[in-house]
C-alpha cells in the first residue's frame, strides 16, 4: 500500500472514530509537522507544544478532511495557523526570541557557525516567508502544496521562497550557482 | 534536493538543484525530530483520550439531566399508569434495563451504545 493510500485509509478510519487509526496518523506525521514548526518558530519546545495542539485540532476536525487530500499539508496548515495565533499573543514573540537565544547552543552541532547563521537568518525572516522556506526548501513541498497548506496564492509562495532563499544563502555566504 | 524547482516550470524564481540548496537542506536536516517518537505520540493520544472522555461525560450528563427533567415533568401522569401496568411489565422492563447497561459497558462508548454514531 502506498503512503498516500495508507493515509487515506487511516483518515477514513479516524473519521469513523478510530483512535487507533488517528494514533498511526500521529506517528506517521509527527516528524514533518514538528520539523516544520521548529523551523517556523525557532523554539523547539514551543514548536512541540504547537504540534500537540495541531494534532488535537486535527482530531476535532478530521471529519472535514476531504478524501485524497494531503494529510501532511493539512496538518502543516493547521500548525501554521496556530503559530500565527501564538505570534499575535501579546509578548509571545519577545519571549520566544529570548528562548530562542537560550536554546540555540543546544541545537548546534556539526557545523555550529553555519547552523547559527541559518537560524539567525531564519529568525529574521517574516513569519509567512519563513513558513514558505520551511516547507519548500526544507520539507520538499512543491510550491503548489505549500500554497495549499498555508492558504496563500501560488505567486506569493514562489516569491517568498525566492526571497527567503536568497537571504539565507547570503547569510551563509554561499554563492548562488543557480542564478 | 529543491523539489519545487524540478516540478515547476522554468520561470525566473524557480531554480535548478544546486549545491547551495543541498547545503541549505543539510543544515535544515539538523532540526528534524526522530522519525518515531513514542513519547510524543503517546502525549498526543493521551490528550485525545482525555478530550474524548470529557465529551462522553458531557454527553451522559446532558442525557441524564434531560431525561431526569422529562421524567419529572411527566411523572404525575406517568405514575398512575405505571402502577396500573407494573405487575405485568416489571420483568420486561428489568430485562431491558439490564440489556441497556450491558450494551453500555460491553459495547464501548455511550454514543455507539445509544446508536448515535461511532
Amino acid at each position: 500500500m502506498s503512503p498516500a493510500s495508507l493515509d487515506e485509509a487511516l483518515v477514513a478510519a479516524a473519521q469513523g472514530g478510530s483512535t487507533e487509526a488517528f494514533s498511526r496518523l500521529v506517528e506517521r506525521h509527527q516528524q514533518p509537522l514538528r520539523a516544520f514548526l521548529r523551523r517556523t518558530c525557532g523554539d523547539w519546545a514551543a514548536a512541540d507544544d504547537l504540534a500537540q495542539e495541531t494534532f488535537m485540532a486535527a482530531w476535532a476536525r478530521i471529519g472535514r478532511l476531504k478524501a485524497g487530500a494531503s494529510v501532511r499539508a493539512w496538518l502543516c496548515g493547521i500548525g501554521y495557523n496556530k503559530h500565527l495565533t501564538a505570534l499575535r499573543s501579546a509578548g509571545r514573540e519577545r519571549a520566544r526570541a529570548q528562548r530562542y537565544e537560550d536554546d540555540r547552543e543546544i541545537t548546534l552541532n556539526a557545523h555550529p557557525e553555519d547552523k547559527l547563521a541559518l537560524e539567525k537568518a531564519m529568525a529574521e525572516l517574516p513569519a509567512d516567508q519563513r513558513a514558505c522556506v520551511a516547507l519548500c526548501l526544507a520539507a520538499d513541498f512543491s510550491h503548489a502544496e505549500a500554497a495549499e497548506a498555508l492558504d496563500m496564492p501560488l505567486g506569493t509562495v514562489k516569491s517568498h521562497v525566492s526571497r527567503g532563499r536568497a537571504r539565507l544563502l547570503q547569510a551563509l555566504g554561499v554563492c548562488d550557482d543557480a542564478s | 534536493m529543491y523539489r519545487g524547482a524540478v516540478r515547476g516550470s522554468c520561470k525566473r524564481w524557480e531554480y535548478a538543484m544546486t549545491q547551495a540548496d543541498d547545503r541549505l537542506k543539510a543544515l535544515f536536516a539538523k532540526d528534524e525530530p526522530p522519525k518515531r517518537d513514542p513519547a510524543f505520540s503517546m502525549a498526543v493520544m493521551e490528550q485525545v483520550m482525555r478530550q474524548r472522555f470529557r465529551e462522553d461525560v458531557a454527553l451522559l450528563s446532558g442525557v441524564s439531566v434531560i431525561g431526569g427533567g422529562a421524567l419529572w415533568l411527566v411523572w404525575p401522569t406517568l405514575q398512575p399508569a405505571l402502577v396500573a401496568v407494573s405487575q405485568g411489565l416489571a420483568p420486561a422492563l428489568g430485562a431491558i434495563a439490564l440489556a441497556f447497561c450491558a450494551a453500555m459497558i460491553l459495547g464501548g462508548r455511550p454514543t455507539a451504545a445509544l446508536g448515535l454514531g461511532s
